[in-house]
């Protein structure tokens, strides 16, 4: 035990150090309290209830020992009204002690899950507003993390606290019974609560070191975990799912040596809080005998005096634990604090107006750039008439993908201005996110699109086929539960996705990369139908998509070089030629 | 505590458990003898009280050397009991952080090793938490429930013992009076648990809709589609709380339960033995005791409420783990492997029908993805796979890769099965570029080592002049330093499926699948692409499959797959005069291609 203490006793920094924890950790409770006060005041108010009925309750015991027990077997005498009187105090205590548990249990569970709740929500709130800039900075694990665990994590501070402030209750009162039963007793047994506080300090601040150590481990190993089994396609084509395990395995290994560090040190500190508070006891008894003989003390007060005594080594022993959730619940406030102090980075959406009447889409001296020194596109201006059709053609990153995010509202630009046409926008992403959800859930997003709507974006993605294919038609779910498709097909439901949308700007980023060429054509067409309807700017790549649009934008170097239709860009640009003419020069060289 | 069947499956769970991880149960035994002296401890009092008054208190007769004498006992009795607990508890922490670290090494291994339809993109957040959280679970278990349900039962053992050692009588009674506890607490427990099974699957919602929520962001903002979802994750937040809090108000019935009947059978205690009387052999010191010892019996079942949901949780989260565990691994690993010969391997596919969904057992109802397909595919040949989306490509790809096993008949490589050619070898002389690369968080340089660990900086910088990207990785801000981003996101769709084929490259397999490895590149760059891999893959096997026909041209032989069937096969040439299938598609491809139309 010394050497335990002994270390706690540490440099003027280390004292620093938890002064400042101590503070932020009152902090936290401070404004984790303010969210469900009345909650937290009945909790308080039953755990009130309860310190007080468990130091009482050592007076009906008293009461029956001496009244009672002595009374009946040292001078043999029966006396029928004190039992009576003492049963109802121990039931009477005991029954209101009870409650007072009852009260502070559910209310605390109560506070804990609402303000768990409230936090989420409010990070949710935080989360969704934070437009895509803030999501690209930042790994969708920890975000997540953020929502969830951590708002649990900083509410675990609150369930233990009406039990804790109960035992500095019960500490206060039964230490003045204690003393006013009789000093010199009290005295030792007071000495216990000095003891056993300077002991679970001391352990605490000793294995913080090492519970840090096992959770910072953890992290890694989470996010390690996270990408490793991303990217798991390419840990089996390369064979490297044994080197992957083994980078794994030495990371788990320093997980488990911490903790293996911190078991040393809490099984000593749980031996040492059995051990001591019953030695400390076993002195009370010797002490008591003498008292008792000199005269000073009753049985019974000695017995009711231990009993209680005993009642109080429960809560001293686990106010370690409950103290030891601390730094857990303070980083995980930390964590939730930042997200929701963070300033909510302004819509990139606000920024793009209405355009005039019969403009599709108009862009003026826009510039942008992913980074702060640079400057990607540098006055970019187009526009598009409404009912247009528009090809985007340039080579691999030049920028389109870029420039379609900019006109979406995604990303902000860092100077110009984009309008749009009435009526919102629809992009398809090149790449496509399914919803682990229904069919129909990745088409309406939630959105209320009629059945027809639906339908008909389904024939125009040229999704029917397969969709028909479900046994569960629309109903049927994507993903841990359902099935899976292929790389054209989510290409083509995300299409589908857009039309049912019908919003005026029509977005398609390189939408038909994955389809085969007669699907492709069938898609297209399909969509050459319902031209006029929208607005379309469509990054394509082929002669066939191309020559779907009125007009072509050719971007290179993050500008657009050109524009015109097909054919003049073809008599005009040599970059575009050969852009365009790559297969068919191929085919004729071979 | 459980239904019988209910506790014969957790039993059997937990038995599973300790026999994948076998350091969690070794020396148990030990631990429990340790425990059960441990737990010792806490009859030292109640006996220390009886003795006193019995023997050292009486009114005419006080023997304080008596009691020094017994306290002195009772002090030895004590730090022997602490240090054998100490040495349980430290025993079984070491045992579970052994037996954890083997439990989550081995998921590594098993989960990198299942095949790819257990891994598609909606369960890998599962099997993340497989081995992050669920084993978390099993870790918080062993560092208190697991004491407490080793120590609780044998105090509650010793106590009982003891009580019956002093008067049988008050012992019955006591044990009658705190019977109906049983029942209470059979029946509260049942509904915890219930509430709690209920809670873990609120929270599981709970997670999931989170996770959906900022993983599909982009794709929500682009369609203002943000209110459903959020409304959708709300509506799990309060749901999780509502389950949370009835857990926690059962439990809060469940809590105090063992004091309230500790109450009534102190009163019943004392009412019997003062009715009885000192005839009967009692005396103060043993009514005392036995009250002290009432509490110590039935003190056990608050500790053990707080552990209840605990237990239930890491048995949840064991059953968990072990069902990923019990999920056969995507192609098993071959016993005796048989080595490939040393050059020009050829491919052969023997019958072969693949269905993702029935593993083995045949239900009918939906056509297999692949159905009896026998191919021959000599040592060096280039092959076009072409077809419809959705016919199957891909996942044949993924059979002669072996990232799949054939559901019926068999694939060849070099004449060996591929069912007995061992997987490093495999891996080292085969590798697939797929559409939708994966990139690690890192630089270009340390994606592109993932696949040659040993390769030089020369080695890279060859790979990439080969490939005619030079010009492109200079104009990056730093160069093969550049950092990629998560997943590859700082660099475009084109971008990354050029990291991803140089990557390939730089192994230099004798068989290359590229699965539609350039759709997302310029038409400039595939067709400068093709001809470096033309002119690296001398001796090499290829397999392309590409919606643009631009490789099928230039490769020696086309298959056409339609909805899971081989159904033409030949050079690009005799099947455009065939006039087919191929002829169609190629139509259209120069329809589509043709700059004049
Ligand atoms: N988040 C980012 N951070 C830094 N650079 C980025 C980021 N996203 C894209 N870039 C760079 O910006 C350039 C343009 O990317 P963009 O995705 O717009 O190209 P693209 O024209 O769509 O190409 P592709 O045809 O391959 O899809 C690329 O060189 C890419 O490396
Ligand atoms: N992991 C999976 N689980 C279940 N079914 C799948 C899975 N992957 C693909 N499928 C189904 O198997 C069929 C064939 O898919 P595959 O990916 O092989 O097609 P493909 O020819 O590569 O198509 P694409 O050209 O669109 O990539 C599809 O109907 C698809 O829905
Ligand atoms: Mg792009
Ligand atoms: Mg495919």
């Amino acid at each position: 035990m010394a050497s335990i203490v002994d270390e706690s006793v540490t440099s003027d920094s280390a004292n620093l150090e938890a002064r400042s924890r101590f503070r932020e950790a009152a902090g936290l409770v401070a404004k984790i309290v303010k969210f469900h006060p009345r909650l937290f005041v009945t909790a308080v108010a039953g755990a009130a209830l309860f310190a007080v009925c468990t130091v009482a309750s050592s007076i009906g015991l008293r009461w029956m020992i001496d009244k009672v027990i002595l009374v009946r077997f040292n001078e043999n005498r029966s006396d029928a009204g004190a039992l009576v009187i003492g049963s109802v105090i121990i039931i009477g205590i005991g029954l209101l002690r009870a409650f007072g548990v009852v009260i502070r249990r559910s209310y605390a569970g109560k506070t804990e899950w609402r303000t768990a709740a409230t936090l989420t929500d409010r990070v949710l709130d935080h989360v969704v507003a934070q437009p895509v800039k803030w999501h690209r900075s930042r790994m969708t694990g920890d975000v997540v993390a953020r929502c969830g665990i951590d708002s649990d994590a900083s509410v675990a501070i609150l369930a233990p606290l009406p039990y804790s402030s109960s035992v500095l209750v019960m500490m206060l009162v039964s230490a003045a019974w204690m003393l006013y039963v009789d000093i010199p007793l009290g005295i030792v047994a007071v000495c216990v609560f000095p003891i056993l506080l300077s002991l679970n300090i001391g352990y605490q601040r000793r294995i913080d070191r090492y519970y840090n150590q096992a959770q910072k481990e953890l992290g890694t190993l989470s996010e390690a975990v996270h990408e490793s089994f991303d990217g798991v396609m390419v840990v089996k084509s390369f064979g490297a799912e044994q080197r992957e395990t083994d980078r794994l395995a030495v990371i788990t290994g320093r997980l488990r040596d911490a903790r293996i560090d911190a078991v040393a040190i809490r099984s000593m500190f749980e031996a040492m809080l059995d051990a001591i508070p019953t030695l400390i006891n076993i002195a009370l008894i010797v002490l008591g005998a003498l008292r008792v003989r000199s005269g000073q003390m009753t049985v019974g007060e000695l017995s009711s005096f231990i009993y209680l005594f005993t009642l109080l080594m429960f809560p001293l022993r686990i106010i370690g634990y409950l103290f030891s959730e601390i730094p857990y619940s303070v980083a995980g406030w930390r964590r939730i604090d930042e997200v929701l102090s963070e300033t909510i980075i302004a819509d990139p959406m606000r920024k793009i107006t209405t355009s005039p009447r019969g403009v599709g889409i108009q862009v003026e001296n826009l510039s942008y750039s992913h980074n702060p020194d640079t400057t990607l596109i540098d006055g970019l201006s187009l526009k598009i008439d409404k009912g247009k059709t528009v090809a985007l053609v340039g080579a691999t990153g030049c920028g389109k993908t870029t420039l379609l995010h900019l006109m979406a509202g995604l990303i902000e630009p860092c100077g110009g201005s984009i309008s749009v046409g009435d009526g919102g926008v629809a992009l398809v992403f090149q790449e496509a996110f399914l919803f682990a959800d229904t069919l129909g859930y990745n088409i309406t997003l939630g959105s209320e699109i009629s059945a027809e709507h639906i339908e008909e974006a389904i024939d125009v993605a040229q999704c029917r086929e397969f969709v028909g294919a479900l046994e569960g038609g629309l109903d049927t779910t994507m993903g841990e539960r359902g099935v899976s498709l292929s790389g054209g097909q989510r290409q083509r439901v995300a299409l589908a996705r857009a039309i049912a949308h019908n919003r005026a700007l029509l977005l398609l980023d390189d939408t038909t990369s994955a389809l085969d060429p007669t699907t492709e054509a069938k898609v297209l067409n399909n969509l050459r139908l319902l031209a006029g309807r929208q607005t379309v700017l469509i990054v394509a790549s082929r002669p066939s998509t191309i020559a779907l649009a009125d007009e072509v934008l050719f971007m290179a170097d993050y500008r657009i070089a050109d524009r015109g239709t097909h054919k003049e860009l073809l008599s005009r640009s040599a970059r575009y030629q050969a852009l365009i003419r790559a297969f068919e020069d191929d085919r004729q060289n071979r | 505590m459980n239904e019988p069947v209910g506790r014969f499956t957790t039993a059997k769970t937990i038995n599973r458990g300790f026999g994948v991880a076998p350091a969690l149960s070794k020396g148990i035994g030990v631990t429990f003898v340790l425990a059960v002296v441990g737990s010792l401890a806490r009859v030292v009092i109640p006996v220390t009280i009886q003795q006193t008054i019995d023997k050292g208190l009486q009114p005419d007769d006080i023997r304080i050397g008596f009691i020094v004498q017994m306290a002195a006992v009772a002090a030895v009795c004590v730090v022997v009991a602490s240090l054998a607990l100490r040495q349980a508890v430290y025993r079984l922490g070491v045992g579970a952080e052994n037996g954890l670290y083997t439990m989550r090494v081995k998921l590594f291994e098993h989960i990198h090793r299942l095949s790819l339809a257990d891994h598609n993109e909606e369960r890998r957040g599962a099997l993340v938490s497989r081995v992050t959280s669920d084993i978390e679970t099993l870790t918080m278990f062993f560092s208190w429930g697991a004491l407490v349900w080793l120590l609780d039962g044998s105090l509650m053992f010793v106590v009982a013992c003891v009580m019956i050692s002093y008067d049988w009588i008050l012992a019955l009674v006591a044990f009658a009076v705190s019977a109906p506890l049983y029942f209470v607490l059979r029946n509260l427990q049942r509904r915890l648990v219930a509430a709690y099974d209920v809670a873990r699957e609120k929270n599981a919602e709970l997670l999931g809709t989170v996770s959906e929520l900022v993983s599909g962001t982009e794709t929500l903002r682009a369609y203002q589609a943000q209110t459903p979802m959020l409304r959708k994750s709300k509506q799990a937040v309060r749901k999780r709380a509502d389950a949370q809090i009835r857990a926690g108000v059962i439990g809060a019935f469940l809590f105090p339960s063992g004091e309230v009947f500790a109450v009534f059978t102190i009163v019943a205690i004392i009412c019997v033995g003062v009715f009885r009387g000192v005839d009967s052999g009692l005396t103060a010191g043993s009514m005392v005791g036995f009250v002290f010892l009432t509490y110590r019996f039935l003190e056990p079942i608050a500790e053990f409420t707080e552990v209840v949901d605990q237990t239930q949780t890491a048995v949840a989260g064991l059953r968990r783990v072990l069902g990923v565990l019990d999920t056969p691994v995507g192609p098993p690993q071959a016993p005796n492997p048989v080595a490939l010969p040393s050059r020009d391997l050829n491919i052969e596919l023997k019958d072969v029908s693949f269905s993702y969904s029935s593993r083995l057992d045949t239900q009918d109802d939906d056509l297999p993805v692949l159905r009896r397909i026998n191919l021959e595919i000599p040592a060096r040949q280039h092959v076009a796979l072409v077809g419809e989306s959705g016919s199957g490509k891909t996942t044949l790809a993924r059979l002669i890769a072996r990232l799949a096993d054939p559901t019926i008949g068999s694939v060849f490589l070099g004449g060996v099965n591929l069912k007995r050619v061992a997987n490093d070898e495999l891996r080292r002389r085969l590798v697939v570029v797929p559409q939708e690369p994966f990139l690690f968080a890192e630089s270009i340089a340390h994606n592109l080592l993932f696949a040659a660990p040993n390769a030089e900086r020369e080695d890279l910088e060859k790979v990439i002049m080969n490939l005619e990207l030079t010009d492109w990785v200079q104009s990056l801000p730093e160069g093969l330093e550049t950092q990629v981003g998560q997943r590859g996101a700082s660099l475009s769709a084109g971008e990354r499926q050029l990291v991803a084929l140089a990557r390939a490259a730089l192994t230099n397999p004798d068989v290359l699948i590229l699965d539609e490895a350039t759709s997302a590149v310029d038409a400039i760059a595939e067709v400068r692409l093709a001809k470096a891999l033309q002119a690296l893959s001398v001796g090499r096997t290829t397999i392309s499959i590409a919606h643009r026909l631009s490789t099928a041209t230039r490769a020696d032989r086309v298959i056409v797959l339609e909805r899971g069937l081989v159904t033409e096969d030949g050079t690009h040439d005799d099947l455009i005069a065939r006039g087919g299938e191929y002829a169609k598609i190629y139509a259209q491809w120069l329809s589509a291609t043709s700059v004049q139309n």
